[in-house]
Formats: structure tokens, C-alpha cells, sequence
């Protein structure tokens, strides 16, 4: 079979829009660092964002470079099964939202951590904090290469200065307009990201003859044929029931303890405003999503219609519209990918500023005031930025390995505390600790990353983090309610009444308190027998 | 009244929690129940020119949780006004049982 490879029909055009972009992103980077006076500024952005604008930046900071790049070659390895895997992504935030999301944002937070610092103590937020930079630093790492080769096969320049080159510039617009210009950036960017997947996609189906132009994301189905004249299996449902369940631990209870999504919830102006914010997320992230499938599949109804493979798979989407249309579109696209890089680069930056810069120097220095911690925020942004691309110049090969792995490390290491720690009054603070740390590391050892000779499950399910967290997150919640009550009970670290006081606040009830009230059994007695339930179906044998 | 809306809340929590889960993974149903799919070479089990255990699981994670968190939006901010409005007069009172 021929190959068709891409090649940027006009590298001037291609550069002018992503000059015109970085010019925008800076510009609104000055603006908002115009209005950043305090640290509820520089973290929360005032806690002042309206629901569209933070519909927008919240699914501009979950979708990433991958929606351009990776997804096509995605669905090559796991065909319909990856878009099952993928539609799940878009529970992330409402879950987050339902179960922490609104009475963290009560408090006022600026992270998961600020809430876990004061419902479990210095020691347990280190850990988290440490648990979630690592996450952070993989997905931040993950974008800067994935950018700095995109831009290395865009424009013919060497890599390590595409990364340098992109890598500088980003960090410098981010690290410019705190959390304001990073939200109405990104609202900014998910525009240009959607416009860039959806309208161009019409254009192509309609050079195809597809019938659906007028509706990319859903009006795809005579490309059916292609699809299955490519991969005549591809719809087949070819794994087992607990593939699919597998992907709930991993891949559903992990993004909730994602850092920089959260921190989208507490930028809202209101809890009430929060819950509006999600709807507008899945609606505008849906519209992506779904246009990122029809990518998928127009690319492989060039393959069957012209008789040409496209070269390399990851430019797919550039590729068609290099082929069918005018240059100054396919600019565009590119365009909305390096949009799509930036959004969560910058969201990833923001959550590893207010990690370290709030609330690990609120433990180092509790009493330091709201310009210093601000200081500290800038600081930290623009060091975690330039060492993303210190990492990028040769990246530890566990760091880059998968992304999606690291979901399940915060599904199993802090997702617990945080859920637990809201809902359940008896959770206790050395029962976190230990659950985290202990669950956490058994995770990272039964995964192929590390140590590779420990391994639950094999192959892509292994790599990705699927089968292991089918082990652990059980483990871990089930341990840290066992654990609870049996430290609550010998005394150790017993939770004292005005962190219950806490738990009810958090939850809308003022200062009326009531010892019952979140303090249960039946929901933590629930919650073993099922996680025992899945514990041992996870350490079944995985099929090859 | 408080007891009352302490239940609804669990409840409300509860509900919300395993009808997004349903619709963010509806290709389950699929796996669970083979039947569904249908037999496309019979001429069942298409929509749109899709196979239904595809496109039906695409559009309950896009406009099935939209109308759920439309939904959950709705109920949990009417929630919070009742919340409120007890916390309100519950500060008023100087309630606090257990102290």
C-alpha cells in the first residue's frame, strides 16, 4: 500500500498562526496579571469565573494534545473499545463536582491538598502533594515533548529547540497571568480547539462525499464501510465484561483527584455556578470529543477510498486537511493543537504552583502573608514549567511511559482521603497515611514500569494502569475505613471534634453540628464488602 | 427537617453517583447483554449507520450526561437554597447537638 505523508504546504502560514495565538495568550496573560493582587487571585482567580467561561476552561484543561494527535493511533491499537475508554473521560469533573468538588469550594481551597492539610495534618498533605506533583509533572512532561514534537515535525526545526522554543514561551505567558489569564486562556483556546476539529472535518467529509458534513461529530455513518473495510473488526466488543468494569477504578475514580481539574471548580464564582459550569463542560467537551472520532474514522476512509496509508499516524487529522483543504486551514488545525497542549500544560502549571507554592509553603511557613504566598506561587509555576522542560530534553523513560497510568496512582493513593475525608467522620489521619503511602507503592510495584517482575495483569491493560488499580483503589479504600476504625479505637490519631465540625461545614450546615451526621456504618461497611468483591476479581488472571 | 435533608442529601449523592456512571459507561449494558447489539447483517442493530452498540454509548456520554448534569445542576443548587434557608435559622437558634 501507497503512503501519503504529511508535509506543511506552507511553513509561513503555519508559524503566522501560532504567532497570532501566542500573541493573544500573552496579551491575555498581561491583562490578567494587571488584576492579580492577592493569592486567591493568583490561585482561584478571585474565585470569579462565570459558568460558560469555566465550562470552556475546564474542557480546554482535560482535553489534550492527545485529542489531535494521539487519538487516531489510539484507535488503531484498541479500535471501539478505546472509544468507550474515552467517553468515560467526560465524567471526570461532574463526578469531582458531585462528591468533593462544591463543599471544597465552600471552604475555599485552592487544591485537594489545602483541604487535606486541615482534615489530616501537615504529614498526610506532604504525601498527597507529593503523590499529585508527580502526577502533574508526567502529564505536564507528556504535553511539553508531545509539543516540542509536533513542532519539530511542523516546521523541520531539531526537537531540542522546538522544545526549548515552545517550552519558553509557553511557561512565560502562563507564569504571566496567574490563574485568571490561564482560565480565560483556555476558555479562549477550547474555542479555537473545537472550531479547529469540527469545521475543517466538515469540509473533508464533504470532499469525501460523505453525506454528513454538515454535522462532523455525529453524522459520520457512511463511513462505516471505510472503517470496516480497514478494520473489519473494529467494532467487535472483544474484551471480557471486567475489561470494561476496569476501566471505572482507573480511569473514572482517578481524574477525580487530578489537581488541575479541581482547581477549575474552586475558580467558580459560586458553588451554584460550579454545578452550571459542568454542564456547559459536557456539552462543549462532547462536541470535541466526538469530533475527534470522526477524525478516527475519516482517516481510515482516505485509507480505503484513495488506497494510501497516512504517515505518521499521530498527523492524521493534518494530514486531511492538507489534502483537501486550503493551506491557511490546515494552519488553523495546527493551531488548535498547539491550543489544546497549552491548555492543560497551563492547568497542570497552576495545580504544581498552588501545591507547592501554597500549600506546601503554608506547611513550611504557616504564617506567611498573601503577597509572599503569591510570590511563592510565581515562582513555583515558573520552576516547574522550565524543569517540564529540563525533563522533555531526555525524559526518564518512567515518566513518559503512560500517562493514563498515573490516573490510577491517584485513584489509589489520594482519591480515598479526599472522598473518605468528606463523607465520613471516623476517617483517620495515620489510616490515611498509611493507606496512601502503602497502596500507593504496592501500585507502582505490581505495574511494568518499575520493577516489571511483579506484575497484576499483562500487556496493554498492565501498561496502562487497568489491572493494577483493579487491585489497589479497592485495597485502599477498604483498608483506610478498616484502618480508621481500628486506630479511632485504640486512640491513635482519633479524629477530634473540631475536625467533625469541619465535615459538617463543608457540607452547607453552618455552625450547626450533629455528632450522627456523616458518622455512619452502613456507607463504610458497604464500601469494604464491595472493594473486597473487586479486590479478589481483580487478582484473578488477566486473558491474554 | 435537618434529619430530612440529611437523608436527601445522602440519597441525592447516592443517585447522582450511579446514573453518571451509567451513562459514562453504557457500552457495559453491550457487554452485559450481547443480545442488544443486534445482528447488523440481519439489518438490526444499526442507527444513524452505526451499530447501536457504538453510537449509543457515544451519545449517552455527551447528551445523556448533559441532561443528567442539567438535572443534577437543578436539584443540588434547589438543595443548597434549603440548606441554607435551615442553616439560616438554625444560626438564629444556636443549634448544636452533641457539643
Amino acid at each position: 500500500m501507497e503512503t501519503y505523508e504529511f508535509v506543511l504546504p506552507s511553513m509561513a502560514m503555519g508559524l503566522g498562526v501560532v504567532i497570532v495565538l501566542f500573541a493573544i495568550f500573552y496579551y491575555v496573560g498581561y491583562r490578567s496579571a494587571k488584576i492579580t493582587t492577592t493569592a486567591e487571585d493568583f490561585y482561584a482567580a478571585g474565585y470569579s469565573i462565570g459558568p460558560v467561561a469555566n465550562g470552556l476552561a475546564m474542557a480546554a484543561t482535560w482535553a489534550s494534545l492527545a485529542t489531535f494527535m494521539g487519538v487516531i493511533a489510539l484507535i488503531y491499537a484498541l479500535q471501539a473499545p478505546f472509544v468507550y475508554l474515552w467517553i468515560q473521560w467526560s465524567l471526570s469533573i461532574p463526578l469531582l463536582t458531585l462528591l468533593y468538588g462544591a463543599s471544597l469550594r465552600r471552604m475555599k481551597a485552592f487544591t485537594p491538598a489545602s483541604f487535606i492539610k486541615v482534615r489530616y495534618g501537615n504529614e498526610a498533605a506532604i504525601i498527597s502533594i507529593a503523590w499529585m506533583c508527580l502526577a502533574m509533572v508526567m502529564y505536564a512532561l507528556g504535553q511539553m515533548i508531545g509539543l516540542g514534537m509536533a513542532f519539530e515535525v511542523l516546521f523541520g526545526i531539531d526537537y531540542i529547540y522546538a522544545l526549548v522554543i515552545v517550552g519558553i514561551a509557553t511557561v512565560g505567558f502562563i507564569t504571566i497571568g496567574g490563574m485568571y489569564g490561564a482560565s480565560y486562556n483556555a476558555a479562549f483556546q477550547m474555542v479555537v480547539m473545537t472550531l479547529a476539529i469540527v469545521v475543517p472535518m466538515g469540509a473533508i467529509m464533504k470532499s469525501m462525499g460523505s453525506a454528513g458534513w454538515w454535522f462532523p461529530p455525529l453524522a459520520y455513518g457512511d463511513m462505516v464501510p471505510g472503517m470496516l473495510e480497514r478494520l473489519p473488526d473494529f467494532f467487535d466488543m472483544r474484551y471480557d465484561y471486567r475489561w470494561y468494569f476496569a476501566l471505572i477504578p482507573a480511569f473514572t475514580m482517578g481524574p477525580i483527584a487530578l489537581p488541575h481539574l479541581a482547581m477549575r471548580i474552586f475558580t467558580s464564582s459560586s458553588v451554584k455556578s460550579a454545578r452550571w459550569s459542568v454542564v456547559w463542560f459536557i456539552l462543549f467537551l462532547g462536541l470535541l470529543f466526538s469530533g475527534s472520532y470522526t477524525a478516527g474514522f475519516a482517516g481510515n476512509f482516505f485509507t480505503a477510498e484513495t488506497g494510501m496509508n497516512i504517515e505518521p499516524a499521530d498527523m492524521t487529522i493534518f494530514a486531511l486537511n492538507v489534502y483537501y483543504n486550503p493551506a491557511i486551514v490546515a494552519a488553523f488545525v495546527i493551531g488548535g493543537a498547539v491550543a489544546a497542549g497549552l491548555s492543560t500544560i497551563g492547568g497542570n502549571l497552576m495545580a504544581i504552583s498552588g501545591l507547592i507554592g501554597s500549600d506546601l509553603m503554608g506547611i513550611i511557613r504557616p504564617k506567611m502573608e498573601s503577597k509572599k504566598k503569591m510570590a511563592y506561587g510565581y515562582a513555583a509555576l515558573g520552576i516547574g514549567g522550565v524543569a517540564a522542560i529540563l525533563l522533555a530534553f531526555n525524559p526518564p523513560a518512567f515518566l513518559v511511559t503512560s500517562i493514563l497510568w498515573a490516573f490510577g496512582l491517584l485513584a489509589t493513593a489520594v482519591a480515598p482521603s479526599i472522598l473518605l475525608g468528606v463523607w465520613w467522620k471516623q476517617t483517620n489521619k495515620t489510616a490515611s497515611i498509611l493507606s496512601s503511602l502503602v497502596c500507593g507503592i504496592i501500585y507502582i510495584i505490581i505495574s511494568p514500569h518499575v520493577l516489571g517482575d511483579i506484575v497484576v495483569g499483562h500487556g496493554l491493560v498492565a501498561a496502562l494502569g487497568m489491572s493494577g488499580a483493579m487491585v489497589t483503589v479497592p485495597l485502599a479504600y477498604a483498608s483506610l475505613v478498616i484502618l480508621s476504625l481500628l486506630f479511632n479505637k485504640m486512640g491513635v490519631t482519633a479524629v477530634d471534634m473540631e475536625t467533625k465540625k469541619m465535615v459538617d461545614r463543608i457540607h452547607g450546615w453552618g455552625s450547626d453540628y450533629d455528632e450522627a451526621r456523616y458518622n455512619g456504618s452502613i456507607m463504610p461497611a458497604a464500601i469494604v464488602v464491595i472493594c473486597v468483591i473487586v479486590f479478589i476479581w481483580g487478582l484473578q488472571p488477566w486473558p491474554g | 427537617m435537618k434529619e430530612s435533608l440529611y437523608k436527601k442529601e445522602l440519597l441525592l449523592t447516592v443517585v447522582f453517583f450511579v446514573v453518571l456512571l451509567f451513562f459514562g459507561h453504557f457500552a457495559q449494558i453491550f457487554v452485559l447483554f450481547p443480545g442488544l447489539q443486534g445482528d447488523p447483517v440481519a439489518g438490526t442493530g444499526m442507527m444513524w449507520g452505526f451499530p447501536v452498540h457504538y453510537i449509543i454509548p457515544v451519545l449517552m456520554g455527551w447528551f445523556g450526561l448533559l441532561a443528567v448534569t442539567i438535572v443534577m445542576a437543578l436539584v443540588l443548587n434547589k438543595f443548597d437554597d434549603d440548606m441554607e434557608e435551615l442553616a439560616e435559622s438554625l444560626e438564629g437558634k444556636g443549634s448544636n447537638k452533641n457539643k
